[in-house]
């Protein structure tokens, strides 16, 4: 019984033609779906049917969609979910576009949870019979899949809580306030073997900072950099490296203000990695290693 | 090209808009800046008065981020509020303009002198 990744995030756009350019030619993901007001967009290197909705009216945070290994385990997480306090209510196939029956449990964070097995396969756009490495037609930065999202908490320690007891999440890095017996002020977790599929620091309830792209390596990270100015895409930071997760980074903006990451690198992660501790006097290097600096929107700028 | 006068307090600098051009942009193009985010709408954080003049939005704005009561009060998002009609007065929040780039800003002195 697993929640496997992090497999579709849903945000609201107050432009969903801006939106459309932005996702699917700077960034270079596929327009798979059209409903009235609603985009659904696939990335290159995905097997299943989309990874991001973009929803016309308003800015932030939808819902994330996490996909857990088997249907059958549905049950065992609404338990789980329902018995640590939160609200949980069935979702069932279509209430999704090409998504199957499954869970939608509001966080103690206030955000949107969906956990699913069911999703349509696509297949990514190399194929899995003697693939080639990359697409042959490469549209903008040609982000391979999503890789996290981070959001905001009031209670970074209850909702650390939750993911550990409720989805079996491990935490790779923990910021505190102080080394002993500090104030949890973030936490980096994994469910599959990379070092975060969630992440979240103390902040209002309910709000977005940033979801993710992975990219192969840094020189892909400074071609995406290239693409943001060609595009006049607004960089919030970077390219840079991160100290907590060790990866590197540029964060830029969609069209309507939401937080996007495009992101290499990191370390892999087991069940018995032993958690990392960053300590709060040591933020700005946690979070930007090589400027050790934080712009001082960083942390408020949310959607 | 109408050019609209926009001073900014504090500390009082005033430089010129563009038609269509954001107030932040504009800012920028002079060599000033303010506390920001997004550049994009999305999370308020430009936040400015405007005490006189009247600015608008060519893009759609989220209610969440700038609410009906906030326009009436004349709350402005400094990234995408294009100017209107001036001569036009802004009023940051707890903030001074910063000026990133002395040149663009001494070259249009000595053109007004």
């Amino acid at each position: 019984m697993t929640v496997m990744r992090l497999g579709y995030v849903h945000i609201r756009v107050t432009d969903l033609e801006g939106a459309r350019n932005h996702y699917s030619n700077t960034l270079g993901m596929s327009v798979v779906g059209e409903a009235p007001g609603y985009l659904y967009c696939k990335a290159w290197d995905e097997y299943d049917h989309h990874s991001v909705v973009l929803e016309e009216g308003g800015v932030g945070l939808v819902k994330l969609g996490y996909k857990v290994e088997r249907s059958t385990d549905l049950d065992a997480y609404e338990r789980a979910c329902q018995q640590f306090g939160c609200q949980v209510e069935r979702m069932s196939k279509g209430d999704n576009l090409a998504v199957g029956d499954g869970l939608r449990v509001t966080l103690p964070s206030e955000h949107t949870l969906e956990l699913y097995h069911d999703i349509e396969y696509a297949g990514t756009e190399t194929g899995n019979l003697n693939p080639d490495p990359e697409p042959r037609h490469p549209r903008g930065v040609s982000v391979p899949h999503l890789d996290h999202a981070l959001v905001t908490t009031e209670d970074p320690e209850l909702l650390e809580r939750f993911f550990a007891e409720c989805l079996d999440f491990r935490p790779a890095e923990r910021l505190v306030t102080e080394s002993a017996n500090g104030e949890l002020l973030g936490s980096w977790m994994f469910c599959g073997n990379s070092p975060h599929d969630i992440a979240f620091v103390k902040g209002p309830n309910g709000k977005l900072h940033h979801f993710a792209y992975h990219l192969e390596d840094w020189s892909k990270i400074l071609r995406a950099g290239d693409i943001f100015a060609m595009d006049d895409v607004p960089v919030d930071i970077g390219p840079t490296r991160h100290g907590i997760t060790r990866g590197t980074t540029i964060y830029f903006f969609d069209p309507s203000g939401n937080r996007n990451e495009v992101f290499a690198g990191g370390y892999t992660t087991y069940k018995d990695f032993p958690t990392i501790t960053w300590t709060a006097d040591q933020l700005t290097k946690g979070i930007f290693y090589i400027g050790r600096e934080m712009k001082e929107t960083f942390l408020s700028a949310l959607t | 090209m109408d050019l609209i006068e926009v001073t900014v307090c504090p500390p009082g600098t005033a430089i010129r808009l563009r038609p269509g051009e954001a107030l932040l942009d504009g800012l920028r193009r002079h060599g000033y800046t303010h506390r920001h985010g997004c550049r994009r709408g999305g999370c308020g954080q430009c936040k400015v008065d405007v005490v006189s003049g009247d600015v608008g939005y060519d893009v759609p704005i989220a209610e969440s981020v700038l609410s009906a009561e906030e326009r009436a009060a004349r709350t402005t998002l400094s990234c995408r509020a294009v100017g209107r009609s001036g001569p036009i007065v802004i009023a940051l929040r707890d903030e001074t303009l910063r000026c990133f780039f002395p040149w663009p800003a001494a070259t249009q002195h000595q053109k007004t002198m």
